[in-house]
């Protein structure tokens, strides 16, 4: 079945049709050809291809696109300005927050999430955070690190 | 060769490309924007270990609408390999691994492809099989391999067909057995490790087209020109013809150095017309068809005289590498060259066997296999302690080898940090040779501490190749031809370059290798890249620093020996004069047009037959001290600590030095005590991220001591050692021996689950 939906993505609106069988992560990579959201495993396993709904961290993989009717979409690509990277990003290129940086997009949008609900977390709070996302390049130290710097600079 | 005060070397530099990847830019597999030309690739695997194959339905499938084209054995009956091709590119008739491609097809859709593969139904006829080293090595055991003799390479394998053993790498000296007579103590036991999955976070993928007589491969490997001579063979196409681009690469960890799935990607894509074709791999199909790491078995016999001196070591390491040794070749020579621990014995005796079985292929990881040798030997000087009544630091310190020690007839031993490693380990969590509290509550704490060393070897007949490009159009472009999987070799090539050339940073661009760019039977080192193209490195920097200053230096009619270049700037200590390069390479300098320098520099690895001790270049130390909190109850382990110690010669980036050490001790954490490939009758069921859990945050240490040792290494650039290759060896028998020191029970068999642990300790008690 296909279904009409509109909903904003990184700010902007977009109108689509999709099926009822698609996942919002197939529609932002083939359709909206974002790539910042990242297949890592199509199970909710991985957090590669976490996103914001509505201000809240899913797994895009997770959740089908007909879902996401009339909803807000932050993706990585929606996270900096024009000019402007965001804190977080510039932090995690200064802390070494990346090594491979496939679990980078993921990481950031769980650790945006996770600073619009507390500015000032806990180390213990951002590992609790993450507990979604993998890293196999175990950069896990250095991540929260990342953040942890960020949300110190932010206020 | 540390002749300047570093300015830019020895401190912080972040990764020049992270920007990118935290952008969300498209580079990984999957991202390529191919446009609606794009054909989307799957591959049918097989679901039986070992079985005579029969394939219907594939007209059909060839027929459906939207299918562009089909391939299986029939159309290409290749062989695969690197150095001995035991592999096949799709199975003609029989399978000898589940996972083995059958068939490959390219749709307008990846549903389509689908359904294509689901019109194809496989006949299996199973045959007997093994999957273990011990039914492998039985005497009536099937064989993997029957006519392996005839396979192109067979001459590069030390193999016994008839009994399943793929090769052998043999390593003694001194008479063993006297020794071991003669010894005040002697001490035999067995250690295991499972098979594990690289599991990198990105699946195997990548685009191909062919254009013209040009067939075109966008891959995420990590060793491009040793990919494009395999397929180029497997494919009968000339080297020339092939070319390979790689782009980012999401996790490598060795399992996207062999070829795998990209020669299929190469295969279909020669069938579509010019169209370009995507494969990216399901998570579940990059577990059950991807190589594995082997598992180990490792018999240890170890003798001690009343002097606490190890005298001799007699060690057999089986490793059981599924249907292809291939890729494990180079990794068992390093397993023998490290096969005694980083101990001076007089008497050893090392094999190492690598044994067909009906499982996956094995291809190395990392240094996963040094670091499982060393959770035997590492675990085994703590049980030899014990039984002489010693300190089991004292007994590391009394035998470690040192600089100056003769190991092999022309090799020897280079200052090292192995003691350093070990005792700012032992500092950094407080280790003492005695458990420092009573078990009086359910949980018990214990400390435990091992050291490790692992080989830097050049494989032979590789070289490294740097080339520089100045110019107005690009400033500084570099080309290279050893690939960044996250190590931080951009960044490293940026900051020499930057810091030799007295140049900023954003002048220099980094391009990603291109095989197009080297001669066709170029092959390239594709791992020490510090080492081999830091040294071409330095020479192409010299060159190009040449070329510049006698540019200017003929302009201004001055000798060469007044000028030097500074923040950007050629400047002349006699005259005083400065012109910025910019400007120069922009505008150019009076008349003519602006000039362009070139420099290129080379490291080749001395031409010298593959024996052991030739390909040998130095060893790299590693210390770890972990401590432990165990529920006697429940088994609960919890690791509280761990440091973790590396030798690097020089840290010419430490916070990335730091970052790759932290990133090897959650990585061990995750291989120690969770990470297990299961399979039923030869196929994976570890399938997925629940099945097969890694480390998360949740099983982060709540302290890390990442500690960096600096022993020079004298023939590195600056000094420095590679160092992405060694940071997990002496994790797990750190820990292993913490855990003994908490509850009296060892552990010999990885991965360390809970289960495991209460089961042991329900035994023991
Ligand atoms: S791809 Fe969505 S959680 Fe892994
Ligand atoms: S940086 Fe490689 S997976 Fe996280």
């Amino acid at each position: 079945m296909k279904h009409d939906i509109s909903f904003s993505i990184n700010g902007e609106r977009v109108r689509l049709t999709v099926h009822s069988h698609q996942t919002l992560l197939e529609v932002i990579r083939s359709e909206l050809e974002l790539t910042g959201a990242k297949y890592g495993c199509s199970t909710g396993e991985c957090g590669a291809c976490s996103v914001l709904l509505d201000g809240e961290v899913v797994n895009s993989c997770m959740v089908l696109a007909p879902e996401v009717d009339g909803a807000e979409i932050l993706t990585v690509e929606g996270l900096s300005g024009d000019e402007e990277l965001h804190p977080l990003q510039k932090s995690f290129i200064d802390h070494h927050g990346v090594q491979c940086g496939y679990c980078a997009p993921g990481m950031l949008i769980s650790a945006k999430a996770l600073l619009s609900r507390t500015s000032r977390p806990h180390e213990e709070e951002i590992r609790e955070a993450l507990v979604g996302n993998l890293c196999r390049c175990g950069a896990y130290a250095d991540i929260i690190k990342s953040i942890q710097v960020a949300s110190r600079a932010r206020r | 060769m540390i002749t300047r005060k570093p300015h830019i070397i020895g401190k912080p530099f972040p990764l020049v490309e992270a920007q990118s990847k935290l952008t969300g830019v498209s580079c990984y597999a999957g991202d390529e924007p191919f446009g609606p030309d794009l054909l989307h690739a799957r591959i049918l695997f097989s679901k039986r270990a070992h079985a005579r194959v029969r394939l219907r339905g594939v007209e059909q499938a060839r027929r459906l609408e939207g299918v562009a084209a089909v391939l299986t054995g029939r159309e290409v009956n290749a062989r695969l390999g690197a150095r001995i091709e035991d592999r096949t590119l799709l199975a003609v008739d029989e399978v000898t691994y589940a996972g083995q491609p059958l068939a490959v097809v390219a749709a307008e859709s990846p549903e389509i492809a689908m359904a294509a593969l689901a019109t194809i139904q496989v006949d299996y006829d199973d045959l007997p099989a093994v999957f273990d080293v011990e039914a492998a090595l039985a005497a009536d055991a099937p064989l993997v391999h029957p006519d392996m003799t005839a396979y192109p390479g067979f001459d590069q394998v030390q193999a016994q067909p008839e009994r399943n053993i793929a090769h052998r790498v043999l390593l003694q000296r001194g008479d063993v057995d006297a020794a071991l007579a003669d010894a005040a103590f002697v001490l035999e036991r067995t250690y295991t490790a499972a098979p594990l999955q690289h599991a990198p976070m990105e699946t195997h993928g990548g685009v191909a087209q062919q254009r013209e007589r040009e067939l075109m491969l966008w891959l995420h490997v990590q060793a491009p020109f040793l990919q494009r001579q395999v397929i180029a063979r497997a494919l009968h196409i000339p080297p020339q013809d092939l070319r390979i681009i790689t782009q980012c690469v999401g996790g490598s960890f060795g399992s996207k150095v062999f070829v795998s799935v990209e020669a299929l990607l190469a295969a279909i894509a020669r069938e579509t017309h010019g169209r370009p074709v995507r494969l990216h791999l399901t998570r579940e199909e990059e577990f059950q068809a991807i190589f594995m790491t082997p598992a180990m078995r490792a018999r240890v016999t170890m003798g001690l005289d009343d002097q606490g001196r190890i005298i001799a070591m007699r060690a057999v390491y089986d490793w059981n590498v599924g249907a292809s040794v291939d890729a494990f070749i180079l990794e068992m020579q390093r397993i023998a060259l490290a096969g005694t621990g980083p101990y001076a014995i007089p008497n050893t005796d090392i094999q190492v066997n690598a044994i067909y079985t009906h499982l996956l292929p094995a291809a190395p990881m990392r240094s996963l296999s040094i670091a499982q040798m060393h959770w035997a030997i590492e675990q085994h000087v703590d049980e030899l302690a014990e039984m002489a009544g010693m300190s089991p630091l004292l007994l590391r310190q009394r035998n470690l080898v040192k600089g100056g020690d003769q190991l092999f007839s022309n090799f020897i031993m280079h200052a090292n940090g192995l003691e350093s490693c070990v005792l700012e380990t032992v500092r950094a969590i407080g280790w003492q040779p005695e458990r420092d509290q009573d078990p009086s509550g359910p949980v018990v704490r214990g400390k435990g501490l091992a050291m490790g060393w692992s080989p830097i070897i050049v494989s032979p007949h590789c070289k490294s190749r740097v080339t520089i490009q100045c110019d107005g159009d690009e400033l500084c472009s570099v080309i290279v031809d050893g690939v960044d999987v996250g190590q931080g070799y951009y960044a490293f090539i940026t900051q020499l370059i930057a810091f030799e050339l007295n140049l900023p940073i954003e002048w220099i661009t980094v391009h990603p290798t291109d095989t197009g760019n080297h001669e066709p039977d170029w092959q390239a080192i594709y791992h020490n890249l510090l080492w081999s193209t830091g040294r071409a490195l330095l020479q192409a920097v010299a060159e190009m620093k040449r070329q510049i200053l006698s540019y200017v230096s003929e302009m201004w009619e001055e000798p060469m020996s007044n000028l030097d270049i500074v923040e950007g700037e050629v400047i002349s200590y006699a005259t005083r004069r400065r012109l910025s390069i910019l400007t120069l390479l922009q505008e150019g300098a009076g008349e003519g047009e602006p000039p362009v320098f070139r420099a290129t520099g080379v490291y080749e690895a001395s031409e010298q037959d593959d024996r052991l001790e030739n390909i040998l270049q130095s060893y790299a130390a590693t210390g770890y001290a972990a401590e432990v909190a165990v529920n006697l109850e429940t088994g609960h382990l919890t690791v509280l600590q761990l440091a973790g110690a590396a030798d690097v010669g020089h840290a010419i980036n430490p916070e990335g030095v730091k970052a790759q050490l932290k990133g090897g001790i959650i990585q061990s954490i995750s291989l120690t005590l969770l990470e297990e490939m299961q399979f039923e009758n030869g196929v994976p069921i570890s399938i997925d991220f629940m099945s097969y859990p890694i480390a998360t945050t949740a099983d982060m240490p709540q302290k890390l001591h990442p500690i960096v040792v600096e022993i020079p290494q004298s023939t590195g650039p600056y000094g420095a050692r590679d160092l992405s290759n060694h940071v997990m060896v002496g994790a797990s028998a750190a820990i292993g021996n913490a855990i003994y020191q908490a509850t009296g029970v060892r552990i010999r068999d990885l991965p360390i689950t809970a289960q495991r642990l209460y089961d042991a300790l329900r035994a023991d008690s």
